[in-house]
C-alpha cells in the first residue's frame, strides 16, 4: 500500500528534532552554569541569563508548531501521544533552561570572593555534571522511544538527589561565620535548582514510556513513596 | 412487529411483540451479532468470515479504507447487499436471536426494524415533507391519526420539527441538504426501527450539518442501535462508543473509540488511523 501523509510526517520528524535539540540548549547552558559556579564568573552568569531567551524561543517556536499540527493534521495514535509528549519536553526544557538563569543569578549574591566551601562547590559541581548526563540520557531515550534507558534515569537521579542531601549537612555543620553561611544558603537555593533540573529530565523519561506504551505513570510518585 | 411472514415456531417476545406499535422508548432491544459472515459479488469474496456485536444503545462506527468492505457490511445487516445482481452473503446475522437470513423472515420487516440512512439524501422528490416522513408508516397501514403523531414523533426524534414544521406540505426536496438527510433520519425513525445504519450520512453535508447529524446521532443512540459507516476518522472518534477498523474484507481491530484513536493494538490500524495508508 502506498505511504501518505509524508510532509506531515517529515514535519513532525522535524518538530521532534527541535524540541530534542532544546535539550542540547539546555545542556549547554548548565555546562555554562556549573563553570560560573566553579569561578564565581559573574559575567558569564549574565550571559546564561540572557541566553535564556534562546531556550525560551525554542520553547515558544516548537510549542506554536505543534499547535499548529494538531489543529490542521488531527493526528491519532502514536502521532498524539508523540505530539503530546514533545509539549511536556519543551515545558520541561523551558523550566529547565530556567532552574540555570535561577542558579546564575544567585552567583552576584554570593560576591567575587565569597567565604566558599571547597568540597560544597565540588558537591554541586558533581551535582551539575550528573544532571547533564542524565539530560543526554533523557534526550536518547526519547530519540531511541527506549523505555529501559528511561526508566534507569530514576537511579541515575537517585545520585544527584545524595549530593543534594550532602549539601543540606555540609550546609548544616558550616560553622558559625555569619557570611559562611549566607553563603551556603545560597549555595543550597543553587544545589535545589539543579536537583529540580535532573527530576525535569526524569519527566522526559517518563514521556518515553508514555509514547511507547500509551500509559502514563509516574516512575516514582514523590507524594506515595512507598506504595 | 414480526419478522417471519409465516410464524411456525416460539417467536423471541423482544422482536416479535404482539402489539403492532413497539415502544419508540424500548431498551435491550436492537442487538445485532454477525457470525462468520461472508459476502460476494459474483465470485468475489468481499468480506471474509465476519463475527461482530452491535450493542443496543451505542454508536458503532465502522472505518477502513475504500473497498475493504464497510458498506457491504452494513447492507449484509438489513438485506440490502442481495439486491445487487450477483450478490450474496452466507454466514449468520441475527437481530435479538433472530436469524435475518432465515427463509421464513419478511424481508420488508427486517428494513423497517433496521432502517438506512446513505449517503446522498434521498427523499421522495415528489413528496411533501410530511408525506416523505410518514410515506413508510402509510405502507404499513397505519391509521391517520397515528400517522400524524409518529410523523411528528419522527421529526422531533430527528431534530427537525422546528424547522419544517410550518412548511409540512412543501417538497421535500425544497429543503438544504442537512435538512434532507435528517428528514430520511425521520423516515426512517419513523416506523420506529430498533437499529439505525448510516452509510457516509454526512459526506454530502457542510460542516454544521455535518455536526447537527452527529449530535442527533448522540441523542438517537440511547433508543436506536446506530451503526455509521465513516471515512471521516474525526467523525468517528466524535459519534461512536465503538470502532471497528477493517481491512481486506476482514476485522482488524474493534475496540473502544477512545482506546482505537489514541492507542490501537494493531500496527495496521496505527498505520491507517495516522494516515499512512488509505
Amino acid at each position: 500500500m502506498p505511504e501518505t501523509r509524508s510532509q506531515y510526517q517529515d514535519e513532525l520528524d522535524q518538530l521532534e528534532a527541535s524540541a530534542l535539540g532544546g535539550l542540547d540548549l539546555v545542556s549547554a547552558a548548565l555546562g555554562r552554569t556549573l563553570e560560573a559556579v566553579e569561578h564565581q564568573d559573574v559575567e558569564l552568569a549574565q550571559l546564561v541569563v540572557a541566553d535564556d531567551d534562546r531556550i525560551d524561543g525554542r520553547y515558544l517556536e516548537v510549542h506554536q508548531a505543534l499547535i499548529t499540527l494538531l489543529a490542521t493534521q488531527s493526528p491519532v495514535a502514536t502521532d498524539l501521544r508523540l505530539i503530546s509528549a514533545m509539549l511536556h519536553v519543551l515545558k520541561n526544557v523551558e523550566r529547565m533552561g530556567d532552574q540555570c538563569v535561577n542558579v546564575c543569578k544567585l552567583i552576584p549574591l554570593s560576591g567575587n570572593e565569597p567565604p566558599s566551601d571547597q568540597t560544597m562547590v565540588e558537591l554541586i559541581l558533581r551535582m551539575g555534571a550528573q544532571t547533564k548526563a542524565l539530560i543526554g540520557q533523557a534526550k536518547r531515550a526519547f530519540a531511541d522511544r527506549d523505555v529501559e534507558l528511561a526508566q534507569n534515569l530514576v537511579r541515575e537521579d537517585d545520585v544527584v538527589d545524595d549530593l543534594n542531601r550532602e549539601c543540606f549537612r555540609l550546609a548544616l555543620e558550616i560553622g558559625d561565620d555569619a557570611d559562611r553561611r549566607e553563603w551556603a544558603m545560597t549555595m543550597l537555593l543553587a544545589a535545589r535548582a539543579i536537583e529540580r533540573t535532573a527530576d525535569n529530565a526524569v519527566d522526559i523519561g517518563e514521556q518515553v514510556a508514555f509514547v511507547v506504551t500509551g500509559l502514563f505513570r509516574e516512575f516514582e510518585d514523590a507524594s506515595h513513596p512507598n506504595p | 412487529m414480526s419478522l417471519i411472514t409465516k410464524r411456525t415456531q416460539q417467536p423471541s417476545p423482544a422482536v416479535f411483540a404482539a402489539s403492532p406499535r413497539p415502544q419508540l422508548l424500548r431498551r435491550e432491544v436492537g442487538n445485532v451479532a454477525l457470525e462468520g459472515l461472508d459476502a460476494y459479488y459474483g465470485a468475489s469474496r468481499v468480506l471474509q468470515g465476519v463475527s461482530l456485536g452491535f450493542v443496543s444503545g451505542r454508536a458503532t462506527a465502522i472505518i477502513g479504507p475504500s473497498g475493504c468492505g464497510k458498506s457491504t457490511l452494513v447492507r449484509c445487516i438489513n438485506r440490502m447487499h442481495e439486491e445487487v445482481p450477483g450478490a450474496r452473503a452466507a454466514g449468520k446475522v441475527t437481530l435479538d436471536g433472530v436469524d435475518l437470513y432465515d427463509p421464513r423472515i419478511d424481508i420488508v420487516a427486517v428494513r423497517r426494524s433496521i432502517g438506512m440512512v446513505f449517503q446522498k439524501p434521498n427523499p421522495f422528490p415528489t413528496m411533501s415533507v410530511i408525506d416523505n416522513v410518514t410515506a413508510g408508516l402509510r405502507l404499513a397501514g397505519a391509521d391517520r391519526g397515528e400517522i400524524e403523531d409518529r410523523g411528528r414523533e419522527a421529526l422531533v426524534g430527528a431534530g427537525l420539527w422546528d424547522e419544517v414544521k410550518d412548511r409540512l406540505s412543501s417538497p421535500g426536496t425544497g429543503l438544504s441538504g442537512g435538512q434532507q438527510q435528517r428528514l430520511c433520519i425521520a423516515r426512517a425513525l419513523a416506523v420506529e426501527p430498533e437499529v439505525l445504519l448510516m452509510d457516509e450520512p454526512c459526506s454530502a453535508l457542510d460542516p454544521v450539518a455535518t455536526l447537527r447529524i452527529e449530535e442527533l446521532i448522540g441523542e438517537l443512540k440511547e433508543r436506536v442501535t446506530i451503526v455509521i459507516v465513516t471515512h471521516n476518522m474525526q467523525q468517528a472518534a466524535r459519534v461512536a462508543d465503538t470502532t471497528v477498523f477493517m481491512l481486506d474484507g476482514q476485522l482488524v481491530e474493534v475496540g473502544p473509540t477512545e482506546k482505537l484513536f489514541t492507542n490501537p493494538d494493531d500496527e495496521r490500524t496505527e498505520q491507517y488511523v495516522t494516515g499512512k495508508f488509505g
